[in-house]
């Protein structure tokens, strides 16, 4: 099977001195796809910069015209995590055409899987505000162009942080449904269970918040037992992933407890959700121990494309397993209270 | 006009938010209100917390003594987000919070930048009325 990837880019001139979202990520994501050996079976599509088209599907023209206005000028600090350079906008719009180009490629084939390496990352970023490192949400906008084209996608986000940007763009779409795994408490704050998505999407967010030191036994369960079924009734024809790194024990960021074993179990049963091959692209998003992000993007990428890998043995043990289930019931009934409310006013 | 009961006040330890928080002891003193200042955990500030999440910082507590602001009144609450996202949460259940204040200008923020303004954010979405505090404001 191929791998289809995105051409790399120039991102040097965004960039912060010290600051953990940095150009050396996306070298040690290359790194972990030249592990993989792929020769003739490694695919790299030209470069794409997003435009202003493709980007107002998810995010206000005011807010794209404020950005680039921003960057034009210098740039500087947005919030106390997120900053911009006069690159960073330009950088911004290749990261979001990245997984554009690799979806049509995969469209053309009809086979293969894809990997967007590309930075800022994306999946904070809301449709009028940039945070949490992120300027444009990269994986909305893929599943947007997406949507356009009538297709029912799937956003997987193992991200360590919720996916608060995506959750918003698509709160009330029901085309789009978006799980997230996530560390709670921790930023951005949101990815309760009980956020379940809008009115005419209910049921179309599920969030599966897991205690510090959870494992990956323990997360692998909360998308069997809550996700699952909702998945499985969704029918996707497209599967994205928000596939951040930095659930890793190493990672400095945040408190769980995955190692590489993890994340290609993970992204064996993401890509079982596909209903053809060819319809499954991954997008980096956090990950900032550059050791576990090439080997964690190595293993999920191998398993993706059904090749063994012999690195860490997958985690368990962790805290949260007990949650599980008190957690699916609370979610199943915020959606039936929905649901209700919805029957409700239609009968009035 | 109900006169406001609980106002959160955003706190990121610079001069600004000092003064912000000054204003809100003076302010809420005179009506009786009870406070929350409110500290917001980025995803940097996770490897490195830079306040305790029991203790009110003894600078916080001198201030209220400063202003005759009764310490009882004064809460203090870490969550994890954004300073604009934290904020407007407090005016949802437990908080219930009906006055939000906020500092001019964040920690290491450029002076007029619009972009990721959190007064600016707040006052477009937040359902309360938003105080913004001028850097140089002084009550005397």
């Amino acid at each position: 099977m191929v791998l289809v990837i995105n051409e790399g880019f120039n991102d040097a001139g965004h960039e912060d001195p010290g600051h953990p979202e940095r150009p050396d990520r996306v070298v040690a994501a290359r790194s972990a796809v030249d592990d993989l050996h792929l020769g003739d079976d490694l695919v790299v599509v030209g470069a794409h910069s997003a435009t202003r088209d493709e980007l107002v599907r998810v995010h206000s023209g005011i807010y794209l015209d404020e950005l680039s206005a921003y960057c034009y000028s210098g740039g500087g600090d947005i919030d106390q995590d997120t900053y911009a350079t006069l690159d960073s906008f330009t950088i911004a719009k290749y990261a979001a055409g990245a997984g554009l180009a690799v979806i049509e490629e995969l469209q053309r084939r009809n086979d293969g899987v894809g990997f967007v390496a590309a930075r800022p990352p994306g999946h904070h970023a809301l449709a009028d505000r940039a945070m949490g490192f992120c300027l444009l949400n990269n994986v909305a906008v893929a599943a947007a162009a997406l949507r356009s084209q009538g297709e029912r996608v799937l956003i997987v986000d193992w991200d360590v942080h919720h996916g608060n940007g995506t959750q918003q763009i698509f709160w009330d779409v029901p085309e789009v449904l978006y799980v997230s795994t996530h560390q709670w408490p921790l930023f951005p704050g949101t990815g309760s269970v009980n956020e379940v998505g809008g009115r005419h999407a209910a049921d179309r967010t599920v969030n599966i918040p897991l205690p510090p030191g959870a494992t990956g036994d323990v997360l692998r369960r909360g998308i069997d037992e809550m996700a699952g079924p909702v998945i499985d009734s969704f029918d996707p024809t497209w599967v994205l992933v928000s596939a951040g790194y930095d659930a890793h024990r190493a990672d400095p960021m945040a408190d769980l407890r995955l190692t590489s074993g993890d994340f290609a179990l993970l992204a064996r049963c993401v890509s079982d959700y596909a209903p053809v091959p060819g319809r499954v692209v991954m997008f980096l998003e956090g990950g900032y121990d550059l050791g576990a992000l090439r080997s964690s993007i190595h293993a999920s990428l191998s398993a993706a494309l059904g090749q063994p890998h012999d690195g860490e043995s997958p985690s368990n043990g962790g805290p949260g397993t007990e949650q599980i289930e008190r957690m699916r019931q609370s979610r199943r009934s915020t959606v039936e209270m929905l649901h209700a409310s919805d029957d409700e006013e239609s009968t009035q | 006009m109900k006169p406001f009961q609980h106002v959160a006040v955003g706190y990121d330890g610079s001069p600004d938010a000092t003064n912000a928080v000054r204003w809100t002891f003076d302010a809420a003193r005179e009506v009786h209100a009870s406070v929350t200042i409110v500290h917001a955990i980025g995803l940097i500030e996770h490897q490195r917390k830079h306040f305790s999440t029991d203790r009110v910082p003894p600078a916080l507590l001198a201030l209220a003594k400063e202003c005759a602001f009764e310490e009882s009144e004064l809460h203090w609450l870490v969550e994890d987000g954004d300073a604009c996202s934290v904020l407007l949460r407090m005016t949802s259940p437990p908080i219930n919070a009906d006055m939000l204040v906020v500092g001019s200008r964040g920690e290491g923020k450029r002076e007029g930048l619009l972009l990721g303004s959190t007064s600016l954010e707040l006052a477009e979405h937040a359902s309360v009325p938003v105080v913004v505090v001028p850097s140089d404001f002084t009550e005397h």
